[in-house]
């Protein structure tokens, strides 16, 4: 695929037009019906449904997306319609709603599925729009959209079919609170990950069979190449210690991590087998976890400062 | 011609024999560690633009698919159907190339067997190679009596199988998966594959109660992907490692990463450790690959493979 800086500025230009549609001031939906959510007739500005919507419900994503919903269930997932679309040219775009089960499971999917490299548009309440395909979320709902190329007319229909569901979902949202708990300063954009769960942190840093880490929900940020802060919360300061014993213990223990430092009062570190440093401290009920190839830069990131 | 193939005519391996369908007993039988003490395994990529000719060179690199095709063969072939978003199935035109080759060997039926929806097939454009080219498609349904137990007296996790019933009327199995992300354990190549011949109830085994919270239900997947492996084991694996999705696998939509390369081989460790590592994967870490070379399925050591990379 090619041409995606041509496309890129065409789709942010379109995005001023999409909020500015007449459709933005349509009515809300009543959200008993996803497939109220679908935007029909010319809603979509030239692209119009083509075939029936697809709907399935909790255990039956399996169905729709087998081998590749248990990370929708970890976060909490309701259902889900899909509808396709298509242009006069012929070109076709698909639309998944995922309704999870509470907003912060639709941005944790959202910050899940987003690559980091994507360009934000003013969609929903975050968007991002990478090479062929659009994630938006907006309260309890998760927006992906996938056209089957990276042309500028596939990415327009991206665009037209994002705005009508946008303009149906109704309200807004913000992240969880946790995400503040990631300093700004130097953090990537696009970088922010919430998990609910191990197989999602387990995308971002894998640290093996380790235990300790049944975390009620955590956050991860970037900063810098291979430099990262998770931030890990277990609902209480006792909990959280007892799960950084068991972490601790696992590590310790394990011949892929080893002990590097843990003298003159620093916090304990350790050493991966790609050469990243692990450093952690206690919050509260909250474990921090700061990793990159510079010790140094681990620490500061788990550091009093933060 | 058709014919059943029973449980006494599974090992046919010996050597000139040509036909390298090995199911149940014969992997079974291989000792833990086997795979260490084996001549380097083999594997061949072919690069380039042209993911048609990159199969068939990395076809040629592999031994050629006369050596695993002969002439009357009834050939079955898996390819990664799962999904139609971009650098999530296999190209259609490394299917065309495949199709290609088995029947210039002489293969007498080639048939892509799959469990999943024709829609699936239709979507991503395979279905449409496999008319073209005369083959055939056959789906079944989801109905437990189409498949076959197969028992796994080696399982860790898995002690019986249940594949497609119609994959053992077949003389050949290649396996054809396309490499890439996986959000329950980061990385899909040949192993993972193989659900698709397995029936979904068994393949629901593979997630236990807490996998979500619980390492170790985390790692029961992994391993039951490896003992599965121990049930079936391809001819022939050719794997599209050319435009594939690095990040929301395995459904997508996500990053895709192009590195342009089809690999083939017979060797299921080697090759996924060889297409995890070209995403800087490291193949230690990925479950799936570790157990399956500690448990005798292949080989991760990248020093002990031979590995013949050429472009087109």
């Amino acid at each position: 695929m090619t041409g995606s800086r041509r496309w890129g500025i065409a789709a942010l230009a379109l995005t001023g037009l999409v909020l500015s549609g007449a459709w933005a001031a349509g009515a809300r939906a009543v959200q008993d019906d996803l497939r109220a959510l679908l935007p029909a007739g010319d809603d979509a500005k030239g692209w119009v449904k083509d075939g029936d919507p697809q709907e399935f419900a909790g255990e039956d994503l399996y169905a729709y997306i087998d081998g590749g919903a248990e990370i929708y269930q970890e976060y909490g997932f309701r259902r889900i319609v899909v509808q396709d679309y298509e242009n006069a040219a012929g070109k076709s775009v698909s639309l998944e709603i995922f309704e999870m089960e509470t907003p912060a499971a639709a941005f944790g999917m959202f910050t899940f599925k987003r690559s980091g490299r994507g360009k934000n548009v003013a969609i929903g309440a975050g968007a991002e729009l990478e090479d062929y395909y659009l994630n938006f979320w907006k309260g309890r709902f998760l927006v992906t959209l996938t056209g089957f190329d990276d042309t500028a007319g596939t990415i327009e229909g991206l665009l037209a079919v994002a705005g009508p569901v946008d303009a149906r979902i109704a309200g807004t949202s913000e992240p969880p609170d946790i995400v503040a708990a990631l300093p700004e300063q130097g953090l990537k954009p696009g970088s922010v990950k919430y998990f609910k769960g191990l197989l999602g942190l387990n995308n971002v840093y894998s640290l093996q069979t380790a235990r300790g880490l049944a975390f009620t929900e955590a956050v991860k940020g970037d900063y810098g190449d291979d430099t990262a802060l998770i931030v890990m919360d277990y609902g209480s300061a006792g909990a959280r210690a007892s799960a950084w014993n068991k972490l601790r213990g696992f590590l310790e223990g394990s011949d892929r991590f080893v002990r590097s430092g843990s003298e003159q009062g620093v916090p304990p570190l350790f050493r991966d087998a790609k050469n990243r440093y692990l450093a952690f401290a206690a919050a509260g009920p909250r474990l921090l976890l700061g990793i990159s190839p510079d010790p140094a830069a681990s620490l500061a990131l788990v550091g009093p400062s933060r | 011609m058709s014919r059943t193939i029973g449980r006494r005519d599974f090992i046919k391996t010996g050597a000139g024999a040509g036909l390298t369908l090995v199911m149940g007993k014969a992997l079974m039988a291989a000792a833990p560690g086997a795979a260490a003490k084996a001549k380097a395994p083999l594997v061949g990529v072919g690069v380039g633009e042209d993911y048609g000719q990159a199969a068939v060179k990395a076809v040629e690199l592999a031994g050629g698919i006369k050596k695993f095709v002969r002439k009357g063969a009834k050939v079955a072939l898996l390819p990664n159907v799962q999904s139609r978003h971009p650098g999530s199935f296999t190209k259609p035109e490394i299917l065309r190339a495949v199709i290609r080759l088995c029947k210039k060997a002489g293969a007498a039926d080639v048939d892509c067997l799959s469990w999943q929806t024709v829609k699936q097939w239709e979507d991503t454009g395979l279905k449409a190679v496999i008319e073209s080219e005369g083959a055939s498609l056959r789906i079944f349904e989801k109905d437990e009596g189409l498949f076959k137990p197969v028992p796994i007296p080696a399982g860790v996790a898995l002690k019986e199988a249940r594949i497609l019933a119609a994959l053992y009327e077949h003389d050949v199995f290649i396996n054809m998966p396309i490499t890439k992300d996986h959000a329950g354990n980061k990385f899909t190549g040949t192993m993972k594959n193989l659900m698709g011949l397995n029936s979904p109830a068994n393949n629901r085994t593979f997630h236990r109660p807490n996998w979500k919270t619980d390492p170790n239900d985390i790692t029961h997947l992994d391993q039951s992907i490896v003992d599965l492996n121990k049930a079936v084991k391809p001819a022939l694996n050719i794997v599209d490692a050319t435009e594939f999705i690095v990040t929301n696998g395995p459904f997508g939509p996500g990053q895709l990463f192009r590195p342009q390369r089809v690999v083939a081989g017979t060797d299921r460790v080697a090759i996924d450790a060889y297409c995890a590592s070209l995403w800087a994967l490291r193949p230690a870490d990925i479950f799936q690959i570790k157990l399956g070379g500690e448990q005798g399925l292949g080989e991760i050591d990248p020093n002990r493979v031979l590995l013949k990379e050429e472009n087109i």
